[in-house]
């Protein structure tokens, strides 16, 4: 109880309340810009927070995660444009009611959508980290390898390439990640000579090219798409036969939306999609969705919210991130020097606590930025990208160089960036390369511990319980997709025939 | 052509790796606990080789478009950058800036200077007064550090 009180008391600052604020708004407008989402705008945002105290820093992060991750339902309903692809299932009824002229009530049920999967993940994680971190309290690195090996086997199911690609993108990030002195004997590894590669690469310049700076590219390719807009009133409340309708889905896809959140590397893209089919099955209305359903939107909405909290819980209780822009804030915490893990319930309550408030505090800041500043906040997406883009280069180009101040780290932006548009076009996804970079001097270190603890008998290691369970559970996330497919295609001849 | 052609890069570039992961200095045996250096880079290099094979015999090709023209000189802007970040860090950003604003359709002054000078102007105030944050000694940064 008392570190509850601690966090709260440290996040009761006038000025941190102020940031947290202006954090929310920048966080709706980044989610809001064409091209930008959570993940790009942490990523440019983390040199920001480097000066800053950890507390106000990582608040910061988890502020901009959930305001970006809810404003992408503002684009999604008012020009069909999902701001990030967690509020693509959006699209699909907000926009045909605002065609109809039911803009305000498809937001006003976004942003209160929202809010309910965004507090009710928040409890969640602030009753479900601790108790994960107490579990994982006496894991020995045999069971942290196998944990960070089954993190990073959820890769294969995450981002927009195909299982193999993305764990090709992961084992390139875990690459990545042995550039450096070697941690067990110092020995330097790629580092040609540079005294600056001797502490490996670093994830800030990564993180900014492959999210920022390859996305300037991918927007090269759409500078002729055209944007139109729905003309909105005001945002006009759901009426209480409205929230009759959609209560149980609300509550439904917040709790889906918080599963698939813990599940590591799942994100609130997995979650809205799960979240809508859910909403649409259990619908008395089924036919209606996709021409406008309020369900459709509740269900939606509530589920990529509710994953944000929960993706935190795996991220602050055992180090292994729950999403992409998880991911971010992991590094965040990582340049920070803080250890997310077991210690960090016991050793830095206060700072795990304050972050649990500062994404409450969030959830109920976004119904005021949602139900009055949504229509002000989608005009930003008419900026036009031969403006935005200069500047975003510009910033991503400061920021990676701010963190060590050196230019290397500028040109290792630049060279992510181009093969981050490259690995996009050719369908392998950059978030599993961020992961395991993140991941990957973990599972270099619990491996070389796990080995020198059993004496090189790595074989012991299937002996551990818990070790062969996360094993097991691995294989099942790398080939259980593919069976499961099998599987429905032999019993559904619909889905065999393709039909 | 892609099918094979990327993994093919791919492949190359992990042999490569393993290569020059060879040439790493090893740990004396009487010394070594656990992993010797080259272990670890190597095992996942193995992995990536392996699965970029697999990539090239099973995984459903992806049709490609042509890279836009607009992308290609993009790029040639990042080099362009690159170099002019040589002579100064913010003279390089300014003129990437503007450039890149230009040859993707702007042409109003006002949003070209805005991209140019306003922006990189502002944002090096904002990370030297606030975040106190050095940058590399250039032509421009020069009239501000003396």
């Amino acid at each position: 109880m008392e570190p509850l009180i601690a966090g709260l008391t440290a996040l009761m600052d006038p000025n941190l309340l102020v940031l947290l604020f202006a954090a929310t708004l920048g966080g709706v407008i980044i989610g809001a810009l064409p091209g930008l989402n959570a993940t790009t705008g942490a990523a440019l945002l983390l040199p920001f927070t480097i000066t800053m105290e950890p507390i106000p820093a990582i608040a910061i992060l988890t502020t901009i995660y959930c305001a970006a991750t809810f404003a992408g339902a503002i684009t999604a309903i008012l020009i069909n444009t999902p701001g990030t692809s967690a509020s693509a299932t959006t699209c699909l009824d907000g926009f045909p009611l605002a065609q109809r002229g039911e803009a305000g009530r498809a937001l006003g049920m976004a942003t209160i959508s929202s809010t309910v999967g965004g507090i009710i993940s928040v409890i969640c994680l602030m009753l479900a980290a601790p108790l994960m971190a107490r579990m994982a309290y006496n894991f020995a690195p045999p069971e942290y390898f196998a944990l960070t090996v089954f993190g990073i086997s959820m890769l294969a199911t995450i981002g927009d390439g195909t299982p193999l690609k993305n764990i090709i993108a992961g084992a390139f990030g875990v690459f990545l990640a042995t550039v450096g002195k070697d941690l067990l004997t110092t020995v330097e590894r790629f580092t040609f000579g540079f005294n600056e590669l001797s502490e490996g690469i670093g994830f800030v310049p990564v993180m900014i090219g492959i999210f920022g700076i390859s996305e300037l590219l991918v927007q090269a390719e759409r500078l002729s798409v055209e944007r139109r807009q729905v003309f909105m009133k005001a945002i006009k409340l759901p009426g209480r036969e409205d929230y009759a309708r959609v209560w149980k889905t609300v509550l439904r896809s917040s709790g889906i939306g918080t599963f698939i959140g813990i599940l590591p590397a799942e994100g609130a893209t997995v979650a809205s999609m799960i979240g809508y089919n859910e909403a649409r099955r259990w619908s008395k209305k089924p036919e209606e969705f996709g021409k406008g359903s309020i369900e459709g939107i509740a269900g939606s909405e509530a589920a990529n919210n509710s994953a944000t909290g929960g993706a935190m819980v795996p991220t602050l209780a055992l180090g292994i991130p729950g999403s992409p822009t998880a991911a971010v804030i992991l590094a965040g915490l990582m340049v920070h020097g803080l250890q997310p893990g077991p210690t960090m319930f016991t050793e830095q309550a206060t700072f795990a606590y304050a972050i649990f408030w500062s994404m409450l505090l969030v959830n109920v800041m976004f119904i005021f930025v949602g139900l009055f500043g949504a229509k002000i906040f989608a005009r930003v997406t008419f900026v036009p990208v031969q403006i935005l883009w200069p500047i975003v280069f510009t910033f991503s180009i400061v920021g990676a160089y701010a963190l060590d101040q050196s230019m290397l780290d500028v040109y290792i932006a630049i060279g992510s960036g181009v093969i981050g548009y490259f690995m996009r076009r050719f369908g392998y996804s950059v978030v599993p390369l961020a992961i395991g970079l993140i991941l990957g001097g973990m599972l270099e270190k619990r491996l070389g511990q796990s080995l020198i603890m059993l004496d090189d008998q790595w074989w012991l290691m299937f002996a551990r319980p818990l070790t062969l369970l996360f094993f097991v559970l691995t294989i099942l996330a790398l080939f259980g997709p593919f069976f499961w497919r099998r599987l429905f295609k032999q019993r559904d001849p619909m889905v065999s025939t393709g039909e | 052509m892609t099918r094979f052609a990327v993994p093919t890069g791919i492949i190359a570039f992990c042999g490569l790796a393993f290569w020059l992961s060879t040439q790493f200095d090893k740990v004396p045996p009487i010394l070594l606990r656990g992993m010797q250096p080259a272990d670890f880079p190597q095992m996942v290099l193995i992995l990536i080789i392996v699965l970029s094979v697999c990539v090239a015999l099973f995984d459903r090709p992806i049709e490609h478009g042509r890279i836009p023209a607009t992308v290609w000189v993009s790029l040639a802007l990042f080099a362009t950058f690159a170099l002019a970040a040589q002579v100064d860090l913010f003279l390089g950003l300014g003129i990437f800036a503007c450039a890149l604003a230009w040859t993707w359709g702007e042409r109003r002054p006002w949003a070209l200077g805005t991209v140019a000078f306003v922006s990189p102007a502002l944002i090096f105030f904002l990370f030297d007064q606030v975040f106190n944050i050095r940058f590399p000694r250039g032509l421009l940064t020069n009239l501000w550090y003396g």
